[in-house]
């Protein structure tokens, strides 16, 4: 019988995988939520470069102090770029917001750039790798740029003062060559990208943080507790011939 | 203490119904590794309620602030995370639960007579149960929600010439919207547990009349010694007491596991695009209802007519309720049955995890025969158990039950 | 049930054990249920300190500002009025704040950091109402001896002008002070303590 639980589980677990469809390989990243320096530097790349667009309009900055083991003045003055309505800084308490006017904004990339809490969940963490390593230059396209696993993505590369730009030579085996250099080597580039997702994954889902760590006590607790009650179940039943 | 007790039991019969109910209550000794299931439903169902009431006190039943509420309740209320996601585990394992409780009564044949009201009472529940899941899985508001709500409630409107407006009066607006939302909350906080609430001391109340069946389908009542107690019944209190909490607590370390460690469980459980907000404008790629109900949708997939489909969909779960009277073997445990008996159930447990698998994967050519192939195996069960029940060449059932380990 | 009667000892501590150990569970359980209800992220961030300026805050004028959803008065008192709080120690009930309605610091005869400036939270001690600010001495409503201060309208309480409740009114304690500090000479943070505390 516990043979037919494991199989039912099996099943259950092993044979779908929801990955979005793309035109290309999603390529493998590594999450690792108890890299705080990486969690860091992932902020700090999100406020500079993507904030200005896409809102995390569920997270709250005062959050990162315990999670990102940041000061609220290193948040005040590193993160927190922008204002509320009566023209003061950001409070800290506040949801990441920005002042995008959808309109405007329709107009310029064809759609409201969505807000990015959740994507790590709704998309997973190698579709936003890939497509943040996959855009090249493209001049049919009304910004220049399209992205090989999200053709036509209305998005223009905002990292590519970073990446430099690329151009294909054989799109489908996914090989390019650097048309104009970016601040960063390739594997630099790389490796602010994964510290990028690395971010966004633990934004959509802080609660990462504790229940890892919470969970493996209470399996132990309980495993202990299934023992005893083993013993006591055993002790009982001696009286049942 | 005694004396407290006493002025109680004066007005109100609690020793009474301790001892009918618990500790004088005689259940049969032979209870396999499939009888830990009734207890655990109920187990779920009280977690449901408790996680529900604590999850309603943040929710926000408007679909201007829903999706948000949920993302509120996940972030920003204290421990939060940990009762949505007891909530939303919970929901499938009640499914698990109930399908292995089922199960069970197919494998030692405990709808049969004098059990039969037993069975009904449960089917209600099995009915009502998934009225109340589908009604919860609209509230967090996102695109499988949305879409998912949209599909099921068109299935009314195959219905002749009422359905369109059935499917109206049902939504309270030309499309899913937040009339829709509101209405599906109250019924699923309020309305459907009361009924689910009802109907579960039904079937106790039934259960506690006739007793339980066991492995080997021998009514225990028909041999008692001679202080009137059945020589296989054992008390409940203890003895299955203690084995319930000893299962209770390995069911809550593959709970927790799921809850701490795998909450989506790929998908599963919390589907990818209920993390993107609903959209009346975007269809999400592939809709799928959540697992539990796959099976049913496949069939619903099945028949390439909406009336029929839909038709389909609703026999193979109404087909159950007439179980006991489409089962006419007198034998109850499979055991004692015969070799066709075992192969038909193997053959219908393996059309409905066939099933549940082509339900939820998108709809190709090959899958499609396959679930027609599968279809017809599911309700080919119920009338090649009608026909060959009648005369089944059994073996003979002992006179008292038999202990296995 | 044969063995029931006079269980063995082992029987008796696994039963005792599984009790605690499941009470125990039980009420590890329970914690996060309850945490639910208390103030979440949202709400601690709404109720966060606050900065008032007080530049314009001329003497013996008031402003009242909302924190955590409670009104906050600052009282820019003349030294006259200074004066007026000082004399009517005998008919306070409390009038060396002896009772713990306000923050260290804040704990002398003038109820505040500064003399001048007085920070009071605006909610009567009674039932919750807001008092009214009554700066005026020998007021027609509340008779020829009264000194200046808040009147509850809702059940009749008074206060001094340092928010120290008159005996004999149904408010049983002075008015709260909330925690506060001078950030800089014209600006005070509400909700939170100085570096100095």
């Amino acid at each position: 019988m516990i043979r037919l639980l494991a199989i039912i589980v099996f099943i259950f677990t092993s044979s779908l995988s929801f990955a979005a469809s793309g035109s290309i390989p999603l390529k493998p990243v590594l999450i690792d939520l108890n890299n705080k320096a990486s969690l860091q530097r992932g902020a700090q790349i999100y406020v500079n470069n993507c904030l200005g667009c896409h809102t995390l309009k569920y997270q709250r900055y005062v959050k990162f102090i315990d999670h990102l083991s940041l000061s609220k003045e290193t948040i005040e003055n590193n993160l927190i770029f922008t204002t509320d309505k009566n023209g003061e800084p950001t409070k800290i308490g506040s949801l990441m917001l920005n002042a995008v006017n959808p309109d405007s904004a329709k107009e310029a990339f064809g759609v409201m750039p969505p807000d990015l809490t959740l994507i790590a969940r709704s998309r997973g963490t190698e579709w936003l790798y890939t497509f943040l390593i996959s855009f090249y230059q493209d001049d049919k396209r009304p910004l220049g740029v399209n992205n090989a696993l999200y053709p036509n993505v209305g998005m223009p590369h905002v990292l590519s003062w970073m990446e430099g730009l690329k151009k294909p030579v054989n799109l489908e085996k996914d090989q390019y060559e650097y048309i104009s250099k970016g601040t960063m080597s390739d594997k630099q580039y790389r490796k602010s990208v994964t510290d990028l997702v690395n971010f966004l994954a633990y934004v959509s889902e802080p609660a990462q943080l504790d229940r890892y760590r919470i969970g493996f006590w209470v399996i132990l607790f309980l495993a202990i507790f299934s023992f005893i009650a083993f013993l006591l179940k055993i002790e009982y039943w001696k009286d049942v011939k | 203490m005694n004396k407290f007790m006493a002025w109680i039991d004066e007005r109100l019969p609690v020793s009474n119904f301790v001892r009918n109910h618990l500790s004088q209550y005689y259940a049969p000794k032979n209870f396999n590794f499939f009888y830990y299931f009734g207890a655990l439903a109920i187990f779920i169902f009280i977690l449901q309620i408790v996680t529900g009431i604590f999850l309603t006190i943040n929710y926000k039943p408007d679909a201007a602030q829903a999706f948000a509420s949920v993302e509120y309740i996940m972030r920003d209320v204290e421990w939060g995370w940990l009762i949505r996601y007891m909530h939303s585990t919970g929901a499938s394992f009640f499914f698990v639960v109930i399908y292995l409780h089922m199960f069970r009564a197919m494998l030692y044949g405990s709808y049969k007579n004098p059990r039969e009201l037993l069975w009904l009472f449960g089917m209600v529940i099995f009915v009502l149960l998934m009225a109340e899941a589908f009604m919860g899985y609209l509230l967090p508001w996102g695109q499988m929600s949305y879409w998912g709500a949209q599909v099921i409630i068109s299935l009314f409107s195959a219905i002749p010439y009422v359905g369109e407006s059935l499917a109206l009066w049902i939504r309270g607006d030309y499309v899913i919207s937040d009339a829709t939302l509101n209405r599906f909350f109250a019924f699923h906080v309020i309305a459907l547990p009361l009924l689910l609430f009802a109907l579960i001391y039904l079937h106790l109340a039934a259960l506690h009349t006739t007793g339980s069946n066991n492995p080997d389908g021998v009514e225990i009542k028909k041999n008692k010694d001679e202080n009137g107690i059945p020589r296989d019944g054992i008390p409940f209190h203890p003895y299955y007491t203690v084995k319930d909490i000893f299962g209770l607590s390995v069911f809550l370390i593959i709970f927790t596991f799921v809850v701490f460690f795998m909450p989506e469980l790929g998908g599963f459980f919390l589907e990818k695009d209920n993390f993107v907000p609903a959209d009346p404008l975007k269809t999400p790629e592939h809709i799928m209802p959540v697992w539990y109900f796959t099976p049913f949708y496949a069939i619903l997939r099945a028949i390439p007519d909406k009336l029929g489909g839909v038709l389909a969909m609703g026999l193979a779960i109404f087909v159950l309720f007439f179980l006991p009277w489409i089962d006419r073997c007198s034998t109850k445990s499979i055991r004692y049955r015969s070799s066709t008996y075992k192969t038909l159930l193997t053959l219908f447990v393996i059309s409905f995890f066939a099933l549940g698998y082509i339900g939820m994967s998108a709809a190709t050519p090959l899958l499609t025969w396959a679930g027609r192939l599968f279809t017809l195996i599911y309700f080919g069960f119920f009338v090649a158990l009608y026909f060959t029940s009648a005369n089944e060449k059994t073996k003979d059932v002992p006179d008292r039950v038999t202990m296995h380990d | 049930m044969s063995d029931s009667n006079k269980p063995s000892n082992r029987r008796k501590f696994l039963t005792n054990l599984t009790q605690v150990m499941g009470g125990v569970g039980g009420i590890f359980a329970v914690i996060p249920f309850l945490s639910t209800m208390s103030p979440s992220e949202k709400a601690k961030s709404a109720g966060a300190p606050i900065e008032i300026d007080i530049s314009s805050l001329r003497p013996g004028s008031y402003k009242v500002v909302e924190w955590r959803g409670k009104p906050v008065w600052v009282v820019r008192r003349t030294p006259e009025m200074i004066e007026n709080t000082l004399e009517e120690n005998d008919i306070l009930s409390d009038p060396k704040s002896l009772e713990d309605h306000q923050p260290s610091y804040t704990k002398n005869k003038y109820r505040s950091i500064n003399p001048e400036y007085l920070v009071l939270l605006g909610v009567c001690t009674h039932l919750g109402c807001s008092p009214l600010y009554k700066p005026n001495s020998k007021s027609a409503e509340l008779g020829l001896d009264w000194k200046g201060g808040f009147f509850c309208p809702c059940h009749g309480s008074k206060f001094d002008l340092s928010g120290r409740v008159h005996s004999g009114v149904p408010a049983p304690y002075n008015l709260e002070v909330p925690p506060y500090y001078f950030a800089s000479k014209d600006k005070i943070i509400i909700g939170e303590d100085g570096e100095s505390v």
